[in-house]
């Protein structure tokens, strides 16, 4: 079978993705329209128009193409259930499926990678639906004929499609286009292998901000959260990952590969990824731990081993540290290599023995020559700086007393490292007052 | 310098359990409403202590399912009949909605059906207290925070505590009691068969399953959650049966031992057991029935429009607005409505409503306990959280026993 060039398809897509009243309202887009739902359970005939079997699934493929193409056909045969290639199907109405040619192998149906079931994985299930962000029920799917294959084209979420479907006869296979999502802007994430993948879906949840994704994220349950952030890319799988719940998130990582949670924890602030993993469970976290890159690991598992009432248990240690004897300009390069971080507004000063000197803003680099020595801008006042193993009432109290945004942290031999800024007081403290009103229940 | 007081160890545990505390006490005890009582008070009356056990498997029984229940919600994320529809398709569903619909109807005009006759019993008219009812419960649960409406209904269901007092008072025969609770023994007459079938029905109430489930995924309770959830949902199951035995030992030891055996309503009950109890304990129990009634009237409408939206896939949370959720809001408004107005059209015969809405609910209860046996074992659902073989071997043993007393009860309608 050829596959269309995927060029053509991403012109129509880009046509379809949020205008699918459009294409639907089209008459002859209209008229060849196919309700699944009713397609089950009809007669699939040879090209004589005789019954060789009745429907029972529709097979299709997910791979590059946007609107996934039908590879296969399960019928029902003298009770036993064969698989027809999807290449075989010459003609498709609402009521019936006729065949290019009457010879049957009876080859059972295995599933193969990337391919799902239409009845049994998608339709009444859940799918996420990108454009609206929410979680919604499949009511029914429209396939059409398209660049030369029969494909699904979009997805009926309407609970009036889905009385319909409880019609008999043939009122129950009319199709009733009124509030169907196009297939390029939603996510189904029921397919038993794992995930279906559209690359339509991808691109359309990639728009999505972070605090949405974390929300849709909430709304499912432990299979599908998995596929749908397999399906993010990693960076913004991670970014959905820091707004979501504490509760929510070890929920999430428990559903999810120890390599898919290691990668996304490592993308993740370091403070937050700490904070998560001091709540699993001690065998969920070595496991993720090692499927980590070493060094990051090392330093996770550092600040896993802080109690989180003492500073060292809240701080991020993603710091940038120079030397006085280094130069303005070396400071200024190695900010604007971080600039990502949230750690960026200005650099921590050491001595050579690297004990804490000064914390220098990005402002006051800037007004002097790049040339000067970073020394030469330490002055006081000196910045605030509390050990690992302050408590955090004493660090709120820093905090009031100096009136700063941020406090390094210090170990016993007055190296710094780490830095507690203000917010992440604000989620600590936020987080322990929570523990009484956080559960469910009361979150209204 | 500002108090920063951060909670340890055994003091934010017992917090939070309190705060995750809820829905399993509310749903549980809503399962004592009017029609409860009014079957409790019946078996009492009847049969005296005899039939105690049924009680005791009613309540194990809720106890598994609801626990069943919570956890089916918190890991799948979907409500009853969602899953219904998507593991056993449309048809199935809808069936179910439908069923559970009408049999909350039903139960919803048998609630409203106890606050009517309980104002009687102080001399209200239910033309006045049916209306008030109503509104109050609407404006209860749907304005305002649902955590402000939790509160409330704690405040209903300490009225249950009247129903212990009512026992103590009525000097009951604790040895007869026990010996009842432990030693099975079954009249094979139809008037036996059917108190014990509605005594399963009525405590294992299909709207009680469904609320739960749903309420776990309204809320979305986590699976840390999960354990406190559970012990809120044993500890409601158990007071239900606390309380349920307490009536029965109250009509077993009044109105069993002064052979008065014919009573249809809880009122009635009431109102028998004030010259062998004294006023006070006739005016406890209609306390009793009626912060019973407002409890269960508040949860049945909000079941039946989380069933109704699980059910369509359409967003249902009582923190969303109505734009929002339209279907949510709608499916409450509708029972409430048509049961507040069977009950006010004059003349209607309401023991008619009550009579099928419990048949239908004890119908209703055979597949919906067999559709959560099939979600419980799915792999794919349920995940780490698969029932193993003892614990299907439990849910099987219930079903079976709803089973045969369903059938036992079809047998003696058509064969009498």
């Amino acid at each position: 079978m050829k596959r269309p060039p995927v060029a053509a398809i991403n012109t129509v897509a880009k046509r379809l993705v949020g205008r699918s009243d459009l294409l639907i309202s089209r008459k002859g887009v209209r008229d060849s329209l196919v309700s699944l739902a009713g397609l089950i359970g009809r007669p699939v005939l040879d090209p004589e128009g005789r019954e060789i079997g009745r429907l029972v699934d529709v097979v299709v493929r997910h791979g590059e193409e946007i609107y996934p193409p039908v590879s296969g056909l399960i019928v029902k045969v003298d009770n036993r259930k064969i698989f027809l290639n999807g290449a075989r199907i010459s003609h498709l109405t609402p009521s019936s499926i006729t065949l290019s040619s009457s010879k049957i192998n009876l080859e059972p149906f295995s599933r193969r990678p990337g391919e799902s079931l239409l009845d049994a994985d998608v339709l009444d299930h859940q799918i996420v639906d990108v454009d609206g962000l929410r979680v919604v029920r499949t009511s029914d799917l429209y396939l059409a004929p398209f660049n030369k294959e029969i494909r699904v084209i979009g997805v009926d979420i309407s609970f009036m499609s889905f009385l319909r479907r409880l019609f008999p006869g043939s009122l129950s296979r009319r199709p009733t286009p009124d509030h169907v999502i196009d297939w390029a802007s939603v996510a189904s994430l029921t397919d038993s292998t794992g995930v279906v993948r559209t690359s339509g879906t991808r691109a359309a949840l990639s728009q999505l901000r972070p605090a949405d994704l974390a929300d849709l994220i909430e709304d499912l349950a432990g299979r599908e959260r998995g596929a749908l952030i397999e399906m993010l890319d990693p960076d913004l799988a991670a970014d959905a990952l820091e707004e979501m719940e504490d509760d929510e998130l070890e929920g999430t990582l428990r559903g999810l590969t120890a390599e898919l949670a290691a990668e996304l924890l490592s993308r993740m602030e370091p403070d937050e990824s700490a904070e998560v993993l001091r709540d699993l469970e001690d065998e969920h976290r070595e496991s993720i731990l090692n499927a980590m890159e070493s060094t990051t690991a090392k330093q996770l598992r550092h600040l896993v081993s802080f109690d989180e009432e003492l500073a060292g248990g809240i701080m991020t240690t993603h710091i940038l540290i120079v030397k006085e004897s280094e130069t303005v300009g070396a400071a200024l390069k190695l900010l604007v290599e971080n600039r990502e971080r949230e750690s960026s507004d200005g650099v921590v000063v050491v001595d050579s023995k690297g004990k804490l000197l000064d914390h220098i803003q990005t402002v006051e680099l800037l007004a002097v020559d790049i040339k000067s020595l970073v020394s030469e801008l330490i002055a006081k006042p000196y910045p605030t700086a509390v050990t690992s193993q302050t408590p955090i009432n004493e660090v709120v109290e820093e905090f009031s007393n100096n009136r700063g945004s941020s406090i390094i942290v210090i170990d016993a031999k007055n190296k710094p490292i780490g830095r507690i800024l203000a917010d992440d007081l604000v989620d600590a403290l936020s987080q322990n007052r929570g523990r009484f009103s956080q559960s469910g229940v009361t979150r209204a | 310098m500002s108090n920063v007081t951060i909670p340890t160890g055994r003091k934010l545990r017992i917090a939070a359990f309190l705060a995750v505390m809820g829905p399993g006490v509310i749903a549980g005890l809503s399962d004592d409403d009017p029609a409860g009582i009014t079957t409790y008070s019946q078996l009492g009356a009847q049969f005296g202590y005899r039939l105690l056990w049924t009680l005791v498997v009613s309540t194990i029984a809720l106890v598994v399912f609801q626990d069943l229940g919570a956890r089916i919600g918190v890991v799948t994320r979907q409500g009853l009949l969602g899953l219904v529809r998507q593991k056993y398709g449309a048809r199935a569903g809808s069936f179910s909605a439908v069923a559970l619909i009408l049999a909350n109807v039903g139960t919803m005009t048998a609630e409203f059906a106890g606050v009517a006759a309980a104002g009687q019993l102080f001399g209200i008219s239910r033309y006045i207290t049916v209306p008030l009812t109503g509104f109050f419960i609407s404006a209860l649960v749907l304005r305002g925070t649902f955590k402000k409406a939790e509160r409330v209904f704690f405040l209903l269901s300490a009225v249950f505590i009247s129903y212990v007092i009512a026992g103590f008072m009525s000097h009951p025969h604790w040895g007869a009691a026990l010996h009842g609770m432990v030693v099975p023994s079954m009249p094979f007459n139809r008037g036996a068969i059917s108190i014990a079938t509605a005594t399963l029905g009525t405590t294992l109430a299909p709207w009680g399953l469904a609320f739960i489930q749903s309420y776990a995924v309204d809320k979305r309770l986590t699976r840390s959650d999960l354990k406190l959830l559970r012990a809120d949902v044993w500890v409601g199951s158990l007071l239900t049966g606390v309380i349920g035995f307490f009536v029965i030992i109250t009509c077993a030891a009044t109105l069993n031992h002064q052979h008065i055996t014919n009573i249809t309503d809880a009122s009635q009950a009431a109102r028998a057991l004030q010259p062998l109890a004294g006023t006070l304990a006739k005016d406890i129990f209609a306390i009793g029935l009626i912060g019973a009634a407002l409890l269960a009237a508040s949860i049945l409408p909000l079941s039946t429009a989380y069933s109704v939206s699980d059910l369509t896939g359409s967003p249902a949370a009582l923190d969303d607005k109505f734009e929002e959720a339209p279907l949510f809001y709608l499916t409450f408004a509708a029972i409430t409505v048509i049961a507040g107005g069977l009950i006010m059209i004059p003349g209607v015969s309401l023991i008619w409503i009550l009579i099928s809405s419990q048949i239908l609910n004890a119908i209703l209860l055979l597949p919906l306990l067999a559709y959560m046996f099939g979600i419980a074992r799915d792999k794919k659902l349920m995940g780490e959280f698969v029932a193993g073989k003892r614990a299907l071997f439990l849910y099987g043993g219930i079903i079976a026993i709803v089973a045969v007393c369903v059938l036992a009860q079809f047998w003696f309608m058509f064969n009498l």
